[in-house]
């Protein structure tokens, strides 16, 4: 059968950096897939350059809509790198907690989609209600649904009233019940074990050769997280668990997200029942010249920012690596040797957005269209419904 | 296979008695939580005019205009809607105790016509009385002087603008003589025309 050409993008606003997926199949097999990444540029280091370094985390909160906290963190922590300074410890418990949150309603949104993708829409709106009350949570503490604002170099802007902390508490325990319900209903689901095990595997030694990140990385086996390695914020004041399994597989993905999120509440629910008094900002008035380093964890994995200031009141550079930079890579080896109606779920697995897929296109390779996004969606759920078929369950 | 379905039934009779999550809104108004940050609202009696808000505003959402050419020099201070992105930088950089100007609760901000999407409150200006330059906002040089009490003694710009707005001196006196030497000194002047009475004295 003729080799087809299928390219996914050209945009592809997978999180913070769009790309461009040119997948080559044989049949349904994909045999190559090139990555090209680079659009959508917002010169977002050039604006941050342009602003003050306090203006600037609300740049840096930009890059990404979703993980929206790990930016202005990892940028906040270059900043302090600089000074060499410690934030108060008040400030280094709300940090944790709006980062927390953050991660819990990543992992939501992200589970949410990939349902939706594989055709099970219930899962999708479960989900995403769920997700609603984190959302809630966030708003309580710190004024938005996303967007927190609550970074600064030095500390946090605003301070976490203690009369909020029940209600913040009760609402992140509500979540818990349906979560467990979630979480048993995927991880037992013989459907989805047939749809999602074996599939886009990503080895051990693949994730380290590729330096993936975050979950993609854990879910290989490879224990790598910034919080564990170079403890920031609270991290090294809670008790938590790093969660790692050894498949790779994207069902392995699905688990360490979920498994994640319980720990994540776990972190937030110590931080508010131990937060300490104090300051919550050191006020910091000059930036001496020098370079500083910051990483973060976001929910995909380490985000590292690079700041230098040459004793101005503005960056004279800063330089920005999300973490899908890492991740996406390994897409190399795990979607090739698979079929296309599995290449949406494999790409997904390092947790895109829902924009990248909705205009992925599909042409042979006399430049036909032959699918959009949505039909390899349709593709993905199809399989899902053939699977179902095979094992009787309607 | 049972299980998984009887947990699905459970959710989904749950969701059926709970309802959805979303409300009702337009057809119910919506209480945000009292921590949401929603639009900056002035407050003309309080905010002196500084401009700090203006300053810092990571977005550049706030403008202002200074309207010196009628006989009631003002500064309109001017903050859109449409470039604001709720953070709250200005109210914790307001001068005026963070109450010039307080994010409210409002989020129903939606407009048709982009140029509809400002606000702005005046305040009266000062100008200098030989040159017409702008100094600064009348209430600004009082927060000024009350700021720094009796040094406020050591200039005259700050006193007379004390004195004028307790009303010890008349609010439009200002001197007939225009020699540009000594006695312009005991004036509202902007900083070039202090400079230059003091230094070309006759
Ligand atoms: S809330 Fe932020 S963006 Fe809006 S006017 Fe104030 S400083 Fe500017
Ligand atoms: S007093 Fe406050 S609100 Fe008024 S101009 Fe100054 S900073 Fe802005």
């Amino acid at each position: 059968m003729a080799k087809s050409v299928i390219p996914i993008g050209p945009y592809h606003p997978l999180q913070e950096e769009p790309e461009f997926f040119t997948l080559t199949v044989d049949g349904e097999t994909v045999v190559d897939i090139d990555i090209q990444i680079g659009y959508n540029h917002r010169g977002i280091e050039k604006l941050s350059e342009r602003k003050t370094f306090d203006q600037s985390t609300f740049v840096i909160e930009r890059i990404c809509g979703i993980c929206s906290t790990n930016h202005p963190f990892a940028y906040t922590r270059a900043v302090e790198d600089i000074i060499q300074v410690e934030v108060p410890e008040r400030a280094k418990y709300i940090r944790t907690i709006i980062a927390e949150g953050e991660r819990i309603h990543s992992h939501l949104l992200w589970l949410g989609l990939a349902g939706h993708f594989l055709g099970y829409n219930t899962v999708y709106m479960w989900v995403w209600k769920l997700r609603e009350e984190i959302l809630d949570v966030m708003e309580i503490l710190s004024g938005n649904r996303n967007s927190y604002a609550m970074f600064k170099p030095g500390g946090v802007r605003r301070d976490i009233n203690a009369e909020d902390i029940p209600l913040v508490i009760k609402k992140i325990d509500s979540i818990i019940p349906t979560l467990t319900r979630l979480k048993k209903a995927i991880i037992d689901d013989p459907v989805l074990h047939a749809r999602l095990k074996g599939i886009g595997i990503l080895t051990k030694q693949e994730a380290i050769d590729y330096c993936a990140l975050g979950p993609t990385s854990r879910a290989s086996g490879v224990a790598r997280d910034v919080r564990k390695d170079a403890p920031y914020g609270a991290y090294d004041r809670v008790e938590w668990d790093m969660i790692v399994t050894e498949n790779g597989d994207v069902f392995d993905k699905v688990v360490v997200r979920i498994l994640e999120m319980y720990e994540s509440i776990k972190i937030v629910k110590t931080c508010l029942q131990n937060l300490p008094d104090g300051e919550i900002d050191l006020n910091i008035k000059d930036i001496p010249p020098g370079e500083g380093i910051g990483a973060a964890e976001a929910p995909r994995g380490e985000t590292f920012h690079y700041v230098r200031s040459d004793g101005t009141n503005r960056p004279a550079r800063h330089k920005v690596r999300a973490p899908t930079f890492m991740n996406l890579p390994t897409c190399k080896t795990t979607v090739i040797g698979e079929t296309v109606s599995d290449a949406t779920i494999i790409l997904a697995g390092v947790d895109p957005c829902y924009c990248c897929t909705e205009r992925m296109a599909v042409r042979s390779i006399k430049g036909k269209k032959l699918y959009n996004g949505q039909d390899l969606i349709r593709l993905s759920q199809e399989k899902t419904e053939t699977i179902k078929k095979k094992m009787g369950i309607k | 296979m049972k299980l998984p379905k009887i947990r699905e039934l459970i959710e989904a009779i749950k969701a059926l008695i709970v309802g959805p999550y979303t409300s009702k809104f337009p057809f119910k108004p919506h209480e945000p939580y009292p921590s949401f940050r929603g639009q900056p609202v002035y407050n003309p009696d309080k905010c002196v005019g500084c401009l700090a808000c203006e300053e810092v505003c990571p977005a550049d959402a706030i403008g202002h205009e200074d309207i010196t050419d009628s006989l009631n020099p003002k500064r309109k201070i001017i903050h859109y809607t449409d470039t604001c992105i709720f953070c709250g930088c200005c109210e914790a950089a307001c001068i005026a105790d963070n109450e010039g100007i307080k994010l409210s609760n409002e989020f129903d901000l939606a407009f048709f016509d982009r140029k509809t999407a400002e606000e702005s409150i005046e305040k009266d200006l000062q100008l200098c009385e030989i040159c017409g330059a702008v100094i600064a906002c009348k209430d600004h040089l009082k927060w000024i002087a009350e700021k720094i009490g009796e040094l406020t003694y050591s200039n005259p710009t700050l006193y007379q603008s004390r004195l004028k707005s307790l009303g010890i001196i008349d609010e439009n006196i200002t001197s007939v003589l225009k020699d540009h030497g000594r006695s312009d000194r005991v004036k509202i002047l902007c900083a070039r025309c202090r400079r230059e009475t003091t230094l070309t004295t006759v």
